[in-house]
């Protein structure tokens, strides 16, 4: 187990450095200018030349990857070009907006998908599973932000009933904050769903297919001992690998939503971190999107090891 | 009217020879009742003196501009005491800092708790604020600023002179945003104290409209405590009439009035501001219609069309000088000949342009910055219509008659895309075939130097412009021989020097008589299109008051509810 989690730390060391250097190259071969994008288009050039030497943006490619490698390595992210903030404290607001948003998600979409794709099992090629099935994959398969505009005039402007920003005022309680993200979270329901509910199907339709659940029907339990003891465990095993890829994709990649919604998120801090070449910006958030992801996946296999004994540690798999 | 008159000649004994011209201007019907008032401000004339010159005078109140009515919208009760305006503004670029911001969101906030020396309202017209009056000496090179007293900053201490000596170095001295207007106008070290009260700038060469550079049109200019040395965010000082309350990066600001603010006509209505930055428009357009705010600064017909001709919202309306130059390089095939580039113009259908792409909220261009908006423009320089036999004919005597292919390049944003592509079905009715290569802003502008820029390199080439109070920008940088954005590469000693006149001048006769010669210039030349000039669009719901500036700035002192 140790050695497990040893290697799998050192992996996503190597894999987090990679993704600096690639964010690093895709920065320097991106045209435009730092000074320019903050000064608009009809800046004086010597006030966009003074611009870039104070922000050290004039300096060399490798003088300031080393700058700000050597930054990261003590814990330092640096300062954002564009707005002169801390990194760190930019990110940490938007990434707390993203986990709140993330979590509301997964807390509404989890139990539905699963409840859907064990039902869709149960009742194996007949209406409702179709319904389920057909239905869940067609929901998915309209982007989010679609979703976001119905959604919002719907809920928002002819019923009323729902803020049409995610963002509540400060100092908002738990519940009121609930409100607010309930359209995005909502949105995101509709496209995840379909998806975690045909996985859920999958693992329910082979766990009640095989030998240990014959076993235990054959020897008497009653149905729903069956499901809840032996078929449901299973079919949740599918479940955690979508949860995981999904967090990834959750906090980082809902720039559509995080833009509709008026959200400070972090997709939305990524890509105007990108608009404006603003590199401590963009390296910071690619790295802590990557972190999450890779966190993500660690406790995804963990909670697969604990859930399904068959996986073993230490490099002799299964 | 005997009282009268002799009023008008004490007042007219008491100007300078460039007033009393104007005041003659006005006699002579030369020029609107609106006309006067806008130049008279400029040269330091108080408003009500002007007013009273202008009754007297009998100046013609209408000057026939079918234009759209400006700011202060009269279509609903008066608004009322009290309550907090939420305002959906587009999020700011970058930093709160007066010497960098260069954007939409960052001017409209710096001008919320931030006053500039005069403020360039809704029609162009300088309203004194900071500066009580100004007054130029004979040939418009030393401008001399009268600063009003009274004035408190934020944090209670009074504003003096000094303050505005020193705002004006610090940003001379610090290579600031304000340079783009100031920059071979002002030199550091020319402002000069007078005395407690008077300001007087020496400037590099004479410029006639001087006063609109130290205005809101300079949008970095708000003036600062002379102690300050940075960090405006963290108190936005000013001496407007809101102050900070608490402000949130990235989402937004909240104001308070101010009590104690100067101007007492000016203590706004409503108690507290919310100003909630949006990155997005259409999230903005969605805010004013969810109840999540009471004014959208800006939008556009594209992304809002939503607000418009719904009685729900009160939709306004301002001329401005926003605008697309298609350039084409007078230096580069296909475009060395002239009469390429007239046959190129002629080929557009202007009215139709503005109405697909603006439901005909723009003005016609006329292939010259000269924007219908600005007083000085010569209205009787006759509009290019479309004329597809010219074209062709044109292309013929130039050779091309059998037609030849261009690339043109611009970048994805706002209605360019649209305007590329009805470019290319005209061109192609003369059988000019466009290709079109359309990118994101970075790849366009590059790193907007010659030889590192598509905007600045391309043969042919959509580039989107910003709203001035006065067209000097666009004459000096954009197309001057010296222009440091000259994308047409247009090199002409005849337009150069009529460009320095027309800067020089600053009666409003002269000027528009050097402006006309400008206009039949680059008509004749066209070294760019210039197709429409659009209108700035803003919209409330339940709110009357707003008055917002093409620029992008908007006063909220009168606004409040009314129900």
């Amino acid at each position: 187990m140790g050695r497990f989690l040893l290697r799998r730390i050192g992996l996503a060391l190597v894999t987090l450095w990679l993704l600096s250097v690639i964010v690093f190259v895709a920065c320097e071969v991106m045209p435009g200018d730092v000074a320019r994008s903050i000064l608009g288009p009809t800046a004086a050039p010597e006030t966009v030349a003074a611009l870039n030497e104070e922000l050290g943006t004039d300096r060399s490619v490798a003088v300031r990857y080393g700058d700000w490698i050597s930054g990261v390595v003590r814990g330092d992210l640096g300062e954002s070009y564009a707005f002169r903030r801390p990194v760190d404290e930019m990110i940490g607001q938007a990434l707390w907006n993203s986990a709140k948003l993330a979590l509301l998600a997964f807390v509404l979409v989890v139990p539905l998908g699963i409840l859907g794709g064990v039902v869709a099992a149960l009742y194996e090629g007949r209406a409702a599973d179709r319904a389920i099935s057909v239905g869940g994959l067609s929901v998915s398969a309209i982007p989010e932000f679609v979703w976001a505009v119905a959604a919002i005039l719907v809920f928002g402007i002819w019923l009323d009933v729902l803020p049409v920003t995610a963002q509540a005022p400060p100092g908002s309680g738990v519940l009121t904050q609930i409100e607010y993200l309930l359209l995005p979270a909502l949105c995101l329901v509709l496209v995840l769903f379909g998806y975690l509910a045909r996985m859920a199907r999958a693992g329910t339709v082979e766990a009640l297919d095989a030998d240990y659940t014959r076993t235990a029907v054959l020897k008497g339990l009653p149905r729903r001992t069956v499901i809840r003891r032996h078929v449901l465990r299973n079919a949740l095993l599918p479940t955690i690998a979508v949860v995981a890829t999904q967090t990834g994709y959750l906090i980082g990649g809902l720039v559509a939503i995080e833009l509709v919604f008026n959200y400070p998120g972090v997709g939305r801090l990524l890509v105007r971190a990108a608009d404006q070449k603003d590199f401590p910006l963009l390296e910071g958030t690619v790295l802590v999107i990557g972190v999450v992801y890779l966190l993500a996946t660690l406790l995804a296999d963990l909670a697969y090891a604990y859930l399904n004994p068959r996986v073993r540690f230490g490099g002799a798999a299964a | 009217m005997d009282d009268a008159k002799r009023r008008v000649d004490e007042l007219r004994r008491a100007s300078t020879e460039v007033e009393n011209h104007l005041i003659d201007e006005l006699a002579a019907g030369k020029i609107s009742r609106r006309e006067f008032v806008r130049r008279g401000t400029v040269l330091g004339l108080s408003l009500p003196a002007l007013s009273f010159i202008a009754a007297a005078c009998g100046g013609d109140d209408d000057d026939g501009e079918a234009s759209p009515t400006g700011g202060t919208d009269t279509s609903g009760a008066d608004p009322v005491q009290g309550g907090t305006l939420r305002t959906a503004l587009i999020t700011p670029a970058g930093a709160l800092d007066p010497l960098t911001v260069g954007d939409e969101g960052g001017l409209a906030v710096l001008g919320q708790s931030g006053e500039y020396l005069a403020w360039s309202d809704d029609e162009l017209v300088l309203q004194p604020r900071i500066a009580e009056s100004w007054s130029p000496n004979d040939d418009g090179s030393v401008w001399t600023f009268a600063i009003r007293q009274g004035v408190t900053f934020h944090d209670g201490t009074p504003l003096t002179a000094e303050d505005v000596v020193a705002t004006i170095e610090y940003h001379l001295g610090n290579e600031s945003n304000a340079l783009s207007a100031l920059g071979g106008v002002l030199s550091a070290g020319n402002t000069e104290l007078v005395d407690e009260t008077t300001v007087q700038f020496t400037l590099d060469a004479p410029n006639g409209n001087f006063p609109y550079l130290l205005s809101s049109d300079n949008y970095n200019l708000i003036v600062l405590p002379k102690t300050f040395t940075g960090d405006w965010e963290s108190t936005f000082i000013g001496t407007g009439p809101w102050t900070l309350e608490t402000y949130t990066p990235e989402v937004g600001v909240t104001y308070v009035r101010n009590p104690d603010y100067w101007d007492t006509g000016r203590i706004p209505l409503a108690d507290r501001s919310e100003v909630k930055f949006y990155e997005d428009e259409q999230a903005r357009v969605i805010a004013l219609q969810g109840g999540e705010v009471d004014v959208v600064s800006n939008f556009s017909v594209a992304g809002g069309g939503a607000l418009l001709g719904n009685p729900e919202f009160t939709v306004i309306e301002l001329q401005a000088a926003q605008h697309r130059v298609v350039h084409m390089r007078v230096d580069m095939e296909p475009f060395t000949d002239k009469r390429v580039r007239q046959a190129m113009a002629l080929a557009l259908d202007r009215q139709a342009l503005v109405d697909g792409l603006f439901d005909g909220k723009a003005d016609l261009g006329n292939d010259s910055p000269f924007a219908p908006v600005f007083p000085s423009t010569d209205p009787s320089v006759a509009q290019r219509e479309q004329d597809v036999e010219q074209a062709k004919q044109l292309l013929q005597a130039a050779g091309k008659g059998g037609g030849f292919t261009v690339t043109l390049e611009s970048w994805q944003g706002f209605e360019i895309p649209d305007l590329a592509v009805l470019i290319q079905n005209a061109a192609e009715a003369i059988g000019v075939t466009v290709e079109l290569q359309i990118t994101d802003d970075g790849a366009y502008y590059g790193d907007f130097t010659y030889g590192g820029s598509r905007w600045l390199d391309s043969p042919f080439g959509i580039t989107d412009w910003g709203h001035r109070g006065v067209p000097n920008v666009f004459l000096t940088s954009a197309l001057g021989t010296e222009g440091p954005w000259n994308a047409p590469h247009f090199k002409n000693a005849g337009f150069d020097k009529l460009v320095a006149d027309y800067v020089a001048a600053f009666d409003l006769d002269s000027q528009r008589a050097v402006a006309g010669q400008i206009q039949e210039l680059l008509l004749d030349e066209t070294p760019a299109i210039i197709p429409y000039f659009y209108f700035h669009l803003a919209a409330t719901k339940n709110v009357e008051g707003v008055e917002p500036t093409g620029m992008g700035h908007f006063d909220l002192t009168r606004a409040g509810f009314v129900s």
